[in-house]
């Protein structure tokens, strides 16, 4: 029954908006990073092979004199401090510097390539970040060499990849923000039925939608409306029914009571058979009296417990010294017990525990009262037979009677006793169990939720 | 044996329910007559005043919460209701009209009975011996069974006037709503609405501003006390 939580709609639209967002602005980003660092690159190849071979005019001028001073004439060079120029000479490398980080970056490939004279261009990866190594061929076999430092233009791109990220991050938290606005947007006619029918489960049958807010939505708030008609119609009906059948059974029933007690008065002067049957007539009367007034009060399921401050102790010993028994088959715990519970139902409770002690177990003997953690609990114990474990549920149904009594054809009882306990012990947010008594006989056990707020049972 | 013997008017239109009522009432000895309507009831009443009035709420023509108000624009006499309405808003609705006690349809006639006899217990009990007592501008005098507010004499029905004086016994005393259904009705566990809707009305009649007593005051959780 229960499954894995899926995430909400809203979650879905949100993150769905934000991975398009994201989908979209990193093929972007990437794309014109990428066409931005070619066009660069490529124009900072073709300047540097310009300047290259500037250079190495002026090294090969330089070098047409006798005995040239190579140093020197790297010297003479305008290479700044991003480009370093290298002279290969008669199997030898000459630097302006004696660094010698530079000719390491001219690597065997390019040599090679430039000593089968031709010029080249490598990019390669110096110590000091990205850089271009240049090679021309000068006459004699002497090379010349430019390593050209890209630092600039690596800071460049690390620049622009950086706003590119950024940007990509912002568009894609546009995008969240844009799924999440969009989908509340979207869910907000959906919050307004979602409130409508949490008003209407709260017994508010005036709630309706107005199809003018949400043109989109008509058909759904025409159908949601006319539910509620319909089903505000039908309460009306189910509550008028109730209320008729409460009358018209009340009605004959007040007249059967008194012209019962008429007979019962009269009985005296009534020959045997007759005052057999009087007796047989007002018994049924009452017990038909109480059948009527406990399946009023079953039909009445839905009403809330009337909560109020009530000294449930004192109410117990009322209720067992009305029963015929000793009230100090009460106990509770010490102090007072003011519990907020509906009084009349909670005297019916133990009312009914009670009856149906003396009923089917062979009377009380013991009835407690505590409470822990919120939890307000009722315990009638009886010397009976018990409740066999597989009638402990059933035996609160409406009309179950014991089996004991089948057997002593004890009719007294309506059946509706125990089902009557559990509804006022649900109304409390409780609950009523059949159990095993140590040593015999049954314990019923109700428990009441003490926590008035947050119910509304 | 005659003049002690109690009489009761039972307003009922259901004709079998007012029959079998004023038989077994006149078995349980009483001086037990019927009316059909409102109307014949209230004539009736002015004519030759019962000791005890039951009234039923549905009734044709003048219903039950307006006859009720009728009965008690002339006097205190003890009204009950007897319905087969057992709704909240209809029991408070028929005790803020005025009537003394409320019972739900199908009553037995012991029941019944021993509401009546209650009720006029707690008609004479009006004169128990007890001194003046005085609560700020409330006056109440048990033995004459007055009860004044500013000088002015003010007028309670015989269970609004019980209910006082209970309370009034007990000054500055917490009275749970148990106890004085116990006292005023002599119920062993009834309707704790019968309690609240008669100290509305008392409220209405003994403080100067019932919206905010000042001497008959409601202890949250526990119940009602009368204090100076």
């Amino acid at each position: 029954m229960r499954r894995l939580r899926q995430p909400g709609l809203r979650v879905r639209v949100t993150a769905a908006f934000a991975l398009g967002a994201l989908a979209i602005s990193a093929t972007v980003a990437i794309a014109s990073f990428e066409i931005t660092r070619q066009t660069l690159l490529a124009g900072r190849e073709r300047s540097a092979l310009r300047a290259a071979y500037f250079d190495a005019n002026v090294v090969n001028a330089g070098l047409g004199d006798d005995d040239p001073d190579v140093r020197e004439l790297l010297r003479s060079l305008d290479t700044g401090s991003t480009r370093h120029a290298i002279i290969y000479r008669d199997g030898d490398f000459y630097a302006r510097t004696a660094d010698a980080g530079y000719t390491k970056a001219v690597s065997p490939d390019l040599q090679t390539l430039v000593g089968s004279g031709q010029a080249a261009v490598q990019r390669v990866r110096t110590d000091s970040g990205a850089a271009l190594a240049i090679g021309i061929p000068l006459p004699d076999g002497t090379r010349f060499y430019i390593i050209d430092s890209m630092s600039e233009l690596d800071q460049t791109l690390r620049v622009m990849s950086l706003v590119l990220a950024l940007v990509a991050a912002a568009t894609t938290a546009a995008g969240a923000a844009l799924g999440a606005y969009a989908s509340r947007r979207v869910l907000r006619p959906m919050r307004v039925v979602a409130d409508a029918a949490r008003d209407i489960a709260g017994g508010d049958l005036t709630a309706r939608l107005d199809p003018a807010t949400e043109p989109d939505l008509e058909r759904l708030t025409t159908s949601f409306n006319r539910m509620v008609d319909q089903l505000a119609a039908r309460l009306e009906r189910d509550r008028r029914f109730a209320a008729d059948v409460s009358h018209e059974l009340r009605s004959p029933l007040q007249t059967l009571a008194a012209a019962a007690s008429v007979l019962s008065r009269r009985r005296d002067q009534l020959d045997t058979r007759s005052a057999q049957a009087a007796s047989l007539v007002a018994d049924e009367v009452d017990r038909f009296q109480t059948l009527v007034t406990d399946l009023l009060e079953l039909a009445r399921a839905d009403q809330p417990a009337d909560r109020r401050p009530t000294e449930v102790a004192e109410l117990a010993r009322q209720v067992v010294s009305r029963k015929g028994f000793n009230q100090a088959l009460v106990t509770a715990e010490p102090g007072e017990l003011v519990w907020p519970v509906d009084p009349r139902r909670f005297e019916q409770i133990i009312a009914n525990l009670i009856d149906n002690a003396v009923r089917h177990g062979g009377g009380p003997v013991a009835v407690r009262l505590g409470h822990d953690d919120g939890i307000g609990w009722l315990e009638v114990d009886d010397e009976g037979p018990g409740v066999p474990p597989a009638d402990r549920e059933t035996i609160f149904d409406r009309f179950v009677r014991g089996r004991a009594a089948n057997a002593r054809a004890d009719t007294d009882g309506t059946g509706l006793g125990l089902a009557l306990v559990m509804q006022h012990a649900v109304a409390h947010g409780g609950h009523a169990y059949a159990g095993d008594r140590p040593g015999g006989g049954a314990r019923f056990r109700v428990e009441f939720s003490l926590a008035t707020d947050g119910e509304s049972a | 044996m005659m003049a002690d013997m109690a009489s009761v008017l039972v307003i009922e239109d259901d004709d079998r329910i007012r029959l079998s009522l004023v038989l077994a009432l006149e078995d349980e000895g009483y001086v037990a007559e019927g009316a059909a309507t409102a109307e014949e009831g209230l004539a009736r009443q002015r004519k030759s005043p019962a000791d005890t009035v039951l009234v039923d709420l549905m009734l044709p023509g003048l219903d039950g919460f307006d006859t009720i108000r009728e009965l008690r624009r002339a006097d205190d006499v003890p009204i009950v209701v007897v319905s087969a309405r057992s709704d909240t808003h209809d029991i408070v609705a028929a005790l803020e009209a005025g009537a003394d006690d409320y019972l739900v349809k199908p009553v037995a006639i012991k029941e019944l009975t021993a509401r009546l006899r209650a009720l006029r217990r707690r008609a004479r009990a009006a004169a128990t011996a007890m001194p003046t007592l005085t609560f700020g501008e409330l006056t109440i005098l048990p033995l004459a069974g007055e009860v004044t507010l500013n000088g002015e004499p003010v007028a309670l029905t015989r269970t609004e006037f019980r209910l006082l004086c209970e309370l009034a016994e007990h000054p500055g005393m917490v009275l749970s709503r148990q106890q004085l259904l116990e006292r005023v009705w002599e119920y062993d566990f009834g309707d704790e609405r019968l309690v609240d809707v008669h100290v509305g009305r008392l409220r209405q009649k003994i403080e100067v501003e019932p919206s905010a007593p000042r001497h008959l005051v409601t202890v949250r959780g526990l119940g009602y006390k009368l204090q100076r």
